[in-house]
């Protein structure tokens, strides 16, 4: 058992924070102009023109053409590998193997152990053993064939728990436990004695796919000056640089990386640029030319990283009135081949720790036990999708809730009533959630619009054939903002210009969720000017500040808050120019919507950039510069007890659904959810994050899944990997409440990921409650429902 | 591989040009002219982030043989903008109604609701919903989407 | 085992060498017979496109019949209803006449793929990948269609029960012949039929199973004289399921007989175990489920309902 987790024992109070929000939120709330407000998007005209140009776009002119040579096989030494007949083919620009990577041979968002080019074994099916590039798409297909690769095959490690067997085949040198991790609180023993009711379930849950519509692509581009140039679709520029840099042999100041307009991401592409980019910037350094390396949709299924599959076993006890007193649960969390960001990074970072932390759900339990094994397998990988591993065990907690009301007779919001947090509530970890804990008021405000009342009591047969019966469920959930690494931390810079027009550096990357609306909203509204003056910078990281990558739902108040600052910074010196030409003192000067003027006469005004040119003409400094990190993230690596993520997002779901109870086919044909997000910086884009959510998590509960077959994907295309039509997604209606957060821009948390999260659940309960069938390994397709009915009898009569 | 020629109407002007028997439509409208706004996400006609109008109608050029738009008129979503440059009310309500996120499905989605209200007016939202089922998005819910069609019809509520 | 290469590396391109335009049936014929075994007719394109890409058939030549003269239209004559080889299943699901006649062909048009792939996609292309669950080889199978193949030598006409010999394989010579038409008589007053489908998701989904019956009904003495039950995919080819057609045949109209019929086709059908499209025993439970709905739903269309 590995103890990744040393760290010295530090107070697990929250300490205050650098910057003093505090003020923000007890001065008189002026009204914001700009933040705050469901402004377009930036970018929607460029995308509704068809305007806008994505990574395949971009000219090809030039380019030689990447492939990459794939493993057939999940778990094989490779004995020899033959490339001549490939390197002879007209066309074929290099044919790499292992020895041809320059620098580490291995890249990985936490751990490097995933080879650029595999050179002794290979690991899963669809594993890299070499690389071509040719003049041409087809000619690189071609020289693929030709390559000899002499495999033999070893047995392959296909479940988790066979992983952790002592004879089970050792996949990496270390061995198959990736990271065992545990949380202790209280004693379980004294929880199931005070208990009156005790029931354990296992719930399984398999690999998902991003889905994103936009394929992966990356160009690597050596540049005259011997640097390296890498672009493309990511979410995470400065990890993926990180990795180039180690891979080409290179320092990291000679390594740039610029994201280009991205179709979608979900998580997905926080890692597939790093084996794609680190893969063409190998072929590109070695061939000296610029090299386009494009995955087809089915390669993407094959190659990139999933959602981690787990199987959750969990056992809770509560008092007769619904009072939760314990609660133990065991993980197996499938890592696959390569480590991606499963383990930990400390002290509460990478997935599968949050896994662990989030197992509890958001109940008060006064005895609680977990444990987590994350284990390699002959799989393809985890990596981050949407919810980081809490989606997981919301399935899991938030069905056991039901099957526990269920026992006691009770209605799933009141059994939810009973032991949800509130502000004040210790959880498993021990963490005091003293601040923005609206929870509770969002399970109220979506019974109230959902109607819970009234609807659940009308469950039960439409048809007069008794073919259809409805159903009601509810979700509840928590999510984090933030990463809980010791290193999470967002620099922004700003600049101020004579004309007034303000460019915005960060390098948080927009992937549809907004934060290029978003993050201008904030910047313009703390300068104190109109939106369309601030023009934020592609990120290039070679001109933005380290930002840390855009995931764990942390741009808007991690980034937020960097460029509050930053624009405080370079404000001082405009107002300071104000207070000059307007003869009046700094603190009575308010800058609002392009202009500033004195509060106790507002008459006596001028225009922001009449303020910026006398600023710049007396040499005053018009850069501001922030840099934003979280209270500090402690968890204690034997006891899980700590406060790992410094404020939560909440959230409520209830779904309606419609069961064919002879067919199993459900339809989802009511749903509200509420959330707690703190401020809502642009409330029509947090709306299209919980739709998009929504559906996201229907999709998880229904339909999706990556089927594998001796190792193998089946499902490699859109065709077979089902995600939500617009015929499948009911209307949803969704509520947004606001307890601010002192830590967040204007009291904003994170929206990014609440979204999909309980609505997974939301809807299995609802089917449970439709026709008496529990689905507890997913998806809950027709096939699985329809068992489920028979298994409990058939359906309520 | 000798070429061969084809003539088509392309966003209201004529086109004629040589081009290899192996081409599909989004390949020349995207490689051959350089109009990148059509996008390609599955190449098998799953997605429809590759949808054109043929003769007004939406089909899917990941899987349609260049060849086959001889003597016919293709809408892209180049073409939708009025001649001096104003947006298409649908195109508008997509911005407004925030229809738009990572903006990969969004010519797709406007020209299948373009073909929709150009036959329909006034269409219901079951309608509507048939109309956009070949257009796969994993962003928005669909919800703002609809919403931007009801409001280019005018039947939002 | 080791997983084929095409199953692991995947191409954007078609390998076509050859792209004909014919204009003329005797022209299109000519095209064929002049690259034996290496061309291939392409009408919509829909199946035969994403096939070359995937590597899964070979063809250099495509020989494009878009252009044949007066194959793009529906006509009835008489009672017989035709379909030109280059009518589109947006067509058909738009139809009218269609929608009168043969609803239950207008719903499974109305269900293939998307509307993209609908307004592309020819119904004969759909019976010539024979696939065993087509939409609309399914329904045209309870219609007892049948086909026109055109070659050289003239026209022959093949019962669609004799059309499909296996997965992806018809007595279409392909090197000789050409699919122009599909006939079927329109359904009678005292007729009803019903398509069903059964999928995961609601759009751009192949099925897990799907359903169509015609059946004719004796008004006078309230039973079924005659029923046409197909079913797919419950076998390598869509299947007609004979022995509840037996059941059925005049018997009385009672929910019995019914549940009798949908029992005997469960046991003459053998859908395989399938990872994507659902178990044996699943599908044998639905093929029950299914049967039992299609014929009630076609009673329902027929004007009959059961006490």
């Amino acid at each position: 058992m590995r103890n990744q987790n040393e760290g010295k024992k530090e107070d697990p109070v929250l300490t205050k924070e650098r910057f003093d929000f505090q003020q923000l939120l007890q001065t008189p709330q002026v009204k914001l102009a700009v933040a705050g407000q469901s402004v377009p998007r930036t970018d929607a005209l460029l995308k509704v023109s068809g305007k806008l140009l994505y990574g395949a776009d971009y000219g090809q002119e030039g380019f030689l053409h990447g492939k990459i040579l794939r493993s057939p096989y999940p778990h094989a030494w490779i004995r020899s590998i033959r490339t001549e007949k490939a390197k002879s083919l007209p066309g074929v620009a290099a044919v790499l193997t292992a020895k041809d990577v320059p620098g580490r041979n291995g890249f990985g968002a936490i751990i490097p152990d995933q080879p650029v080019i595999c050179g002794d074994k290979v690991r899963f099916v669809g594993d890299a053993v070499a690389l071509v590039a040719a003049e041409t798409e087809r000619i690189a297909h071609e020289a693929l064939k030709l390559i000899e690769v002499e495999y033999e095959s070893l047995p392959a490690v296909l479940d988790p728990r066979e992983a952790l067997r002592e004879d089970a085949p050792k996949i990496h040198e270390k061995g198959n436990l990736l990271s065992y991790n545990k949380l202790r609180k209280g004693d379980l023993t004294t929880g199931w004695a005070e208990a009156d009711v005790i029931i354990e379930r296992t719930y399984q849950v398999p690999f998902l796919e991003h889905a994103y519509i936009e394929p992966d692509v990356t160009m690597a581009v050596p540049q005259a000056d011997g640097t390296m140039l890498v672009e493309g679709p990511m979410q995470a520029p400065f990890t993926t640089r990180r990795n180039l840099a180690a891979v080409l042999g290179m320092p990291i100041n000679r390594v740039r990386v610029r994201q280009v307009p991205m179709g979608g991401g979900f998580g997905g592409k926080e890692d597939s640029p790093i084996d794609i980019g680190c893969r063409a910037a190998v072929l590109a350094r070695h061939t000296g030319r610029p090299v386009r390396l494009a995955l087809e949709r089915e390669e993407i299924t094959i190659q990139t990283c999933k959602r981690h599959p787990m199987i959750m076993t969990i056992k809770v006890g509560a008092r007769k009135d619904g009072t939760l007193t314990a609660l133990a649960g065991t993980i197996y969390d499938e890592q696959g081949a390569y480590a991606s960001l499963g383990p930990v990074i400390p002290p509460a970072g990478g997935s599968h720790i949050h896994s662990m932390i989030m197992m509890p759900g958001p109940y008060e339990i006064p005895h609680v036990s977990v444990d987590a094994y994350l284990c390699y397998t002959n799989h393809p990988y985890g990596g981050a999708m949407r919810g980081f591993g809490a989606p997981q065990v919301h399935i899991a907690h938030e069905q056991i809730m039901d099957e526990l009301a269920l026992e006691l007779g009770m209605d799933p919001l009141d059994i939810r009533r009973k032991n949800a947090f509130k502000l004040g509530s210790a959880t498993a970890t021990g963490q005091i959630l003293d601040q923005s804990v609206g929870l509770r008021e969002t399970l109220e405000a979506c019974a109230g619009e959902f109607d819970w009342e009234r609807r659940s009591r009308k469950t039960g047969y439409i048809d007069p054939e008794k073919t259809k019966r409805r159903g009601v469920g509810v979700g509840m959930g928590w999510y984090r903002t933030s990463i809980g690494t010791a290193g999470d931390g967002c620099g922004a810079n700003v600049y101020v210009h004579e004309d007034g027009s303000v460019l915005l550096f960060t390098g948080i990357t927009e992937m549809g969720q907004g934060s290029y609306t978003v993050l201008p909203q904030i910047c313009a509204e703390e300068l104190g000017i109109c939106l369309d003056q601030v023009r934020l910078v592609q990120p290039d990281t070679q001109m933005v500040p380290e930002s840390g990558p855009t995931v764990g739902s942390r741009s808007t108040t991690l980034m937020g808050n960097a460029i509050i600052q930053a624009a405080r910074q370079v404000k001082e010196s405009v107002l300071e120019a104000a207070s000059e030409m307007l003869l009046v003192p700094v603190g009575r000067l308010d800058a609002r919507e392009g202009r500033i003027h004195d509060r106790e006469n507002p008459e006596r005004t001028l225009l922001f950039r009449e303020a910026a040119a006398r600023a710049m003409s007396r040499g005053k400094r018009l850069i501001g510069q922030g840099w934003w990190t979280p209270p500090p993230a402690t968890l204690d690596p034997e006891t899980g007890q700590g406060n790992p993520y410094f404020v939560y997002t909440y959230s409520t779901h209830m779904a309606e659904v419609v069961v064919d109870v002879e067919t199993g086919e459900v339809e989802v044909t009511g749903y509200v959810a509420a959330f707690d997000v703190g401020k809502a910086i642009n409330p029509q884009s947090v709306e299209g994050q919980i739709e998009g959510g929504v559906a996201m998590g229907l999709g998880y509960a229904l339909m999706e899944e990556v089927v594998l077959k001796n190792g193998v994907p089946q499902n490699l295309s859109l065709q077979n990997y089902l995600i939500p039509t617009i015929l499948d997604v009911p209307r949803i209606k969704s509520i947004i409440l606001e307890m601010p957060n002192v830590y967040g821009p204007y009291g904003a948390k994170g929206i990014g990921e609440m979204p999909n999260i309980p609505a997974t659940p939301a809807i299995l309960n609802a089917i449970a409650n439709a026709c008496g069938g529990r689905v507890r390994s997913l998806p809950a397709d027709p096939e699985k429902v329809f068992w489920a009915i028979r298994e409990a009898g058939g359906p309520p009569r | 591989m000798s070429t061969l020629d084809l003539t088509f109407q392309l966003n209201g002007q004529a086109v004629r040009l040589q081009l290899s028997p192996d081409t599909l439509l989004v390949d020349l409208l995207r490689d051959v002219l350089g109009l990148k706004g059509t996008k390609i996400g599955c190449r098998e006609g799953e997605c429809g982030a590759c949808s054109v109008l043929l003769d007004g109608q939406p089909v899917n050029s990941c899987i349609l043989p260049a060849l086959k738009v001889q003597g016919r008129s293709v809408m892209t979503i180049e073409g939708l903008a009025r001649p001096d440059g104003s947006l298409d009310p649908i195109q508008q309500c997509f911005i407004e109604a925030g229809a738009v996120q990572c903006g990969f499905c969004t010519p797709g989605m406007i020209l299948n609701a373009k073909a929709l209200l150009d036959g329909n007016p006034k269409p219901g939202e079951e309608e509507i919903r048939k109309a956009l089922s070949g257009v796969l998005c994993r962003c928005t819910g669909y919800q703002k989407i609809i919403q931007a069609v009801q409001t280019a019809a005018g039947t939002r509520e | 085992m080791a997983t084929a290469f095409k199953e692991l590396h995947w191409s954007n391109d078609i390998p076509i060498k050859a792209y004909y335009l014919p204009e003329s049936l005797p022209e299109a014929l000519e095209l064929l017979k002049r690259f034996p075994g290496k061309a291939r007719v392409i009408a919509g394109g829909t199946d035969i496109i994403p096939e070359l890409r995937r590597r899964d058939i070979e063809a250099e030549v495509l020989v494009d019949i878009s252009r044949l003269p007066g194959l793009n239209t529906i006509t009835q004559v008489g009672e017989e209803l035709r379909l030109g080889a280059l009518v589109t299943h947006a067509q058909v699901a738009a139809s009218p006449l269609i929608r009168e006649k043969a609803g239950l062909l207008a719903d499974g048009a109305a269900s293939v793929g998307s509307p993209q792939i609908r307004n592309v996609a020819t119904v004969a292309g759909n019976l010539i990948s024979a696939r065993p669950a087509a939409d609309t080889s399914i329904p045209l199978l309870a219609l007892q269609a049948s086909v026109t193949l055109a070659s050289k030598a003239g026209e022959r006409v093949i019962p669609l029960t004799d059309f499909f010999l296996s997965v992806g394989k018809t007595v279409l010579d392909g090197q000789r012949e050409i699919l122009t038409g599909i006939r079927f008589i329109g359904l009678q007053p005292n007729q009803g039929g019903s398509y069903l489908r059964l999928s995961k998701r609601k759009a751009l989904t192949l099925p897990m199973l799907v359903a169509a019956a015609v059946v004719t009904v004796d008004p006078g003495q309230k039973a079924f004289r005659e029923t046409t039950l197909a079913l797919g995919p419950v076998a390598p080819t869509p299947y007609r399921a004979r022995p509840a057609e037996a059941i059925l045949r005049g018997a009385a109209l009672t929910r019995e007989v019914i549940r009798e019929a949908a029992a005997a086709a469960v046991q003459e059908c053998s859908p395989r175990d399938s990872l994507l499209r659902g178990s044996c025993d699943y599908r044998q439970e639905m093929i029950q489920v299914l049967v039992r709905r299609s014929i009630q739903k076609a009673l329902g269309q027929a004007g009959f309902s059961l006490e």
